[in-house]
């Protein structure tokens, strides 16, 4: 912040409230008539100390607390947070198990993209666009609530396995949900890449080349965007992926369509993948026994969320409860590539390039929290400099 | 795409076969934790990495140990495909300081940021330190992730 100072412009500072999403970020962009020159980024305003919290719960308890770090890719968090413990433990979920978490994964996947194609063309200015894809997303959200009961916690995951089997008569239902969805990506696909209005709001925004993006670290659709090979269910297959692989989808632009391509392509890669897991869904229990105490050792469990690469390390001292766990979020890694894409762009694309790497700002900040009232109270304090 | 084997082979040699300090271990098959002596090492090694194209920090981790054992350690990984790269430095627990990954890996400024403000380890050599998390009127001596910071304790100090 003190370094804005002495920079040539002017500062504009923009947040902590809606810089692009419904969460809190706060950026200062520094601009020279309409041209961005130097972008800054605070982050912390949702920060409530998960990874300290973690240290004081039990391995059980620590589940039902990793779901809660967001709330779009609560799955997925929970995942990451089983199979790193279920390694530690050396138990291994029963195939039918495996195979009902990578289809949830896949549903919340879904839902995941239709939520930020719609954010995306609401901050293009598109909003039939937004309606259209929110309202799909009640589609994928009301099979996700006949799954679990809920619709975004669906917590579906337990150590050791899942807790829901799936019916006859829940497939029929999701199985009519995805095929809707698949006609109305197919014309979403048709809309991003044909129509010209929303194309000048897309086409070489943001332009990020392959050595720029592996050098900056990104992840996820953002990486695979240009053209970046990295996507962990196809380069270090885990769960059932390894039954079922899937394909990776990559575009060579790196641009903003880029991304708004790669996204939905994505999308009917993974109504393929449920469709084939419901085709060859394994037979068996639901889950395997955990111990209390899991035994001493550090693992690593990557998986990837909809937004990219989930990183979790766990250390356990052979207790009860985790010496430390370790939770490296996709967008911390994509956060940089805006700060430094968005130099030299028109401050109005800055939301845009914002978006387009569809940040979760609950998943960024984690970690210290002490009560939510005060603790609010105390991020929102005020800023120097 | 070069298989699990090859570029633990790969990091393996790169370790053991430089003229750097380092001891490693394979705690799981596709993880290579390589244990650094000393400091000036680290970014070396992390070039080798790089050049290796084995460069693509995942994440940095801080590790307390606790005051009894006076020691913090700063876990680098390093990830391609399957495998984890580990490089890990001991710190002490009264003055740490490691060197910026930020020349060489632009991406490393948030763990870096983060790593400061959480276990007060000081990155010499970045060019923002200021906090990214935490709130700019967290009391300067206390680091959340310590052991022996607790919850009660920063609720007493944050004055809210």
């Amino acid at each position: 912040m003190e370094k804005t100072e002495h920079k040539k412009g002017f500062t504009i500072p923009i947040g902590p409230q809606h810089p692009a999403l419904k969460e809190p970020g706060h950026f200062r962009i520094t601009v020279d008539g309409e041209i961005v020159t130097d972008v800054d980024v605070r982050l912390g305003y949702a920060h409530r100390g998960i990874e300290k919290a973690a240290e004081a719960r039990s391995w059980v308890q620590n589940l039902y607390l990793f779901e809660r770090v967001c709330g779009i890719c609560s799955h997925i968090h929970a995942m990451a947070y089983c199979l790193g413990v279920e390694r530690l433990a050396g138990v291994e979920a029963p195939p039918r198990a495996q195979a009902i978490r990578v289809l949830v994964a896949e549903l919340e996947r879904i839902h995941s993209h239709l939520l930020w194609l719609g954010v995306a063309a609401h901050e293009a200015g598109f909003d039939t666009l937004f309606m259209y894809s929110w309202r799909d997303r009640e589609t994928i959200m009301d099979v996700l609530e006949r799954f679990s009961g809920n619709r975004v916690n669906y917590s579906a995951n337990i150590l050791g396995g899942v807790k829901y089997d799936l019916d006859d008569e829940f497939v029929q239902f999701m199985c009519e949900g995805l095929d809707y969805l698949e006609t109305r990506s197919e014309y979403y696909l048709e809309v991003v890449t044909t129509d010209a209005m929303f194309l000048q709001r897309t086409q070489n925004i943001g332009v990020m080349t392959r050595s720029q993006a592996e050098l900056l670290g990104t992840v996820g659709p953002t990486a695979r965007a240009s053209n970046v090979h990295r996507d962990i269910r196809y380069e270090a297959p885990y769960s059932a992926y390894k039954q079922f692989p899937i394909s990776i989808v990559l575009d060579q632009r790196g641009d903003l369509e880029a991304r708004f391509v790669v996204r939905i392509k994505e999308l009917f890669e993974s109504y393929r993948l449920i469709r084939r897991i419901l085709e060859e869904l394994p037979e068996g229990d639901l889950a395997a026994r955990m111990p209390r105490k899991i035994a001493e050792g550090e693992t690593v469990s990557r998986v990837e969320a909809p937004r990219g690469e989930l990183f979790y390390f766990i250390k356990s001292n052979g207790s009860d409860t985790p010496e430390r766990v370790r939770v490296r979020t996709p967008t911390i890694c994509n956060m940089m590539s805006v700060v430094k894409l968005a130099i030299g762009h028109q401050l109005a694309d800055v939301p845009m390039i914002l978006a387009g790497i569809d940040p979760c700002f609950s998943c960024n900040d984690r970690m210290f929290r002490v009560h939510l009232d005060q603790s609010v109270y105390a991020n929102v304090g005020p800023l120097k400099g | 795409m070069r298989t699990t084997e090859e570029i633990l082979y790969i990091a393996e040699e790169l370790a053991a076969g430089w003229a750097w300090d380092t001891s490693t271990t394979k705690p799981e098959p596709n993880r290579l934790d390589v244990f650094v002596k000393y400091l000036e090492d680290l970014v070396p090694i992390a070039v080798g990495l790089r050049v290796q194209g084995l460069g693509y920090l995942a994440a940095i981790t801080g590790l307390d140990h606790g005051p009894e054992a006076d020691i913090l350690e700063a876990l680098y990984h390093f990830c391609t495909g399957k495998v984890v790269v580990t490089l890990r430095v001991n710190l002490p627990r009264r003055s740490p300081v490691v060197p910026t990954m930020t020349n060489i890996i632009p991406g490393a400024e948030a763990f870096e940021r983060e790593l400061s403000e959480m276990f007060g380890v000081e990155i010499d050599g970045l060019e923002h330190p200021s906090h990214l998390y935490l709130p700019d009127d967290m009391p300067v001596d206390l680091y959340p992730l310590r052991k022996d910071v607790h919850v009660q304790d920063i609720v007493a100090r944050l004055k809210v």
